[in-house]
């Protein structure tokens, strides 16, 4: 049977998921959960000049959530803090051919979504840790753009 | 009142359940604990009250005036005959069991927890019994204690007692039926316990009163909440019942209209009971609807429409148990539970099962079900539920276990 959602590469992603487990000193420690569906995921970082050095990420969420965690966790890995930052969800979505979603589920969406926004949490967070107080409210407005 | 349900006949009264979803599937809507559909008869009670008599309630001496104001109050008299209440007086409207409880907390709760006090509820509350409880302990630095679940997903009533003997329990709160596990309390035990050591008791009666035949004077609790929306009627309308003993005693929830005898610039004197805490404009015309809903559950009997979930529950269970890979919560026992039914199919999230049914026109929920305590102590993210009512049939249990093999086969499991 074939089905627009649970499309084979989808489910497999989800059964054998990259990246999942702790690190054990931490740069970055996101958590966000879904409030809909109890989605949960948590998102950990390691930063060594300016980059994404290692990632890993923990907790519980449905195939789509669980699919789009591990892919965005292998495209991230080893990129840039600023290219991290300004990841686009197509581009998630695309990894997947879940761009259907944006239009047709407004629910699911989220799913896919989550790890995404801990992420940007995650970072924005770290870098506005980095900064002199002046800069923080531009990084704030520049975060706030992107929801 | 008729022996048995007529479902096909029940089924004709629903205008909803004629719809297709998805492709042109016949709906099986399985999401009764979460709302439910509503009759013609409720519906056309709402339209007739919009378009011959509305009007503004309790004041004007006009005809329509008046019309409003009976027919908004003979939901009143339904409901204490429903629920076999003494004093209409006791009966408060509000926009459901949520605002119910809040307004327990808000007005009865600030003025009698004090610090170091305990206020008891239990793992398998919704939120709505849950968070007001903890907005008040914090205000007011007093604890928030959990009578927990066993693995039958039953109330461990004996940490009951271990609360009460501190002397510091101000107020005992439960649900009647868990809204998860379906799970039908204990509640003579409960009272029982809580009357020996003069403790005021709230139920949440969302999930009972729909289901089975509920009545106050036996339960014999201080408070007692439910919802319009969970047994036929509309939403935003829901009932607070509290003992007038203690209802006299409460400060008003909302300030406003309706709730006053006299105003003058620096003080207020306050309208008689009921009225004082039903501020405002009410939600008149969902009241009236409301009227029709009990009206015609009442033709049908409360002790038939449980027979009748009991049949399908039993079923159900049966059916459910046999497929491969599932994981059915709750008790067994079917004297215990009501028609709601939790599960897990292999280690699918509950997500993905619910959306693929969905396909199939079968509608469940999926999710924490807004009980986040009772999910963490059944170590599960979510679970999935088909909850039933008087318009389910059998088949509605077939289509949603055929349902799954969609899942398996997606997920080739």
């Amino acid at each position: 049977m074939s089905d627009p959602l649970y499309t084979e590469i989808i489910i497999d992603e989800a059964k054998y998921p990259q990246n999942k487990g702790t690190l054990e000193h931490p740069d970055i420690s996101q958590h966000d959960a879904n409030p809909m569906c109890g989605d949960s995921i948590t998102l950990q970082m390691n930063i060594k000049d300016h980059t994404i050095d290692d990632i890993k990420w923990s907790g519980k969420g449905c195939t789509i959530c669980t699919a789009c965690t591990s892919v965005l966790t292998q495209l991230i890995k080893g990129k840039d803090i600023d290219d991290a930052k300004n990841m686009q969800k197509e581009t998630i979505l695309s990894e997947l051919g879940l761009e259907h979603l944006i239009q047709q589920s407004p629910i699911r969406i989220k799913c896919a979504l989550l790890s995404l926004k801990v992420l940007k949490l995650g970072l924005y967070s770290y870098l506005a840790s980095k900064l002199e107080n002046n800069n923080f409210d531009s990084l704030k407005e520049e975060a706030a753009s992107l929801y | 009142m008729q022996t048995s349900i007529s479902v096909e006949q029940i089924r004709k009264d629903f205008p909803i359940l004629k719809r297709t979803v998805r492709d042109n599937k016949p709906l099986v809507y399985l999401d009764n604990a979460s709302t439910t559909q509503k009759p013609n008869q409720v519906i056309d009670a709402i339209n007739d009250y919009y378009r011959n008599h509305n009007a503004n309630i309790h004041r004007a001496v006009y005809a329509l005036a008046e019309e409003a104001t009976e027919a908004y109050e003979a939901t009143r008299d339904k409901v204490a005959k429903l629920l076999n209440i003494k004093s209409r007086e006791e009966i408060i409207f509000v926009r459901g069991t949520t605002e119910a409880i809040n307004l327990v907390a808000y007005s009865w709760g600030r003025a009698n927890i004090k610090e170091g006090d305990i206020i008891v509820t239990t793992e398998y509350e919704h939120h709505s019994n849950i968070v007001p409880w903890q907005l008040l302990t914090q205000e007011k630095n007093a604890k928030l204690e959990y009578i927990g679940v066993n693995d039958d997903g039953e109330l461990i009533l004996d940490q009951l007692d271990k609360y009460l003997l501190t002397g510091k329990v101000k107020l005992v709160t439960f649900s009647l039926m868990s809204n998860v596990l379906g799970t039908i309390t204990d509640v003579e035990k409960i009272v029982s316990k809580c009357r020996q050591a003069s403790v005021p008791i709230l139920i949440d009666g969302a999930q009972a009163v729909p289901h089975m035949k509920v009545d106050i004077q036996s339960l014999d609790c201080d408070f007692f909440a439910f919802s319009a929306h969970k047994m036929l009627g509309p939403t935003g309308v829901g009932v607070l019942w509290v003992r007038k003993s203690i209802l006299e005693t409460m400060v008003p929830f909302h300030g406003g209209g309706d709730m006053i005898r006299e105003v003058h610039k620096y003080e207020t004197t306050w309208n008689d009971l009921p009225y004082k805490f039903e501020a405002g404009t009410p939600n008149i015309a969902d009241v009236v609807g409301f009227g029709a809903a009990i009206d015609y559950l009442e033709k049908i009997g409360m002790q038939t429409i449980r027979e009748h979930e009991i049949e399908l529950t039993k079923y159900a269970l049966d059916k459910m148990s046999n497929v491969k890979g599932m994981t059915i919560y709750g008790t067994k026992d079917i004297a215990k539970r009501g028609g709601v039914i939790s599960f897990n199919f292999h280690d699918v999230h509950p997500h993905d099962v619910a959306h693929i049914v969905d396909r199939e026109g079968v509608a469940i929920r999926s999710g924490h079900h807004c009980a986040q305590v009772l999910m963490e102590r059944l170590n599960v993210a979510a679970t999935n539920r088909a909850s039933f009512y008087i318009y389910n049939t059998k088949e509605d249990v077939d289509i949603l276990v055929k349902s799954l093999d969609k899942v398996a086969e997606l997920f080739k499991l």
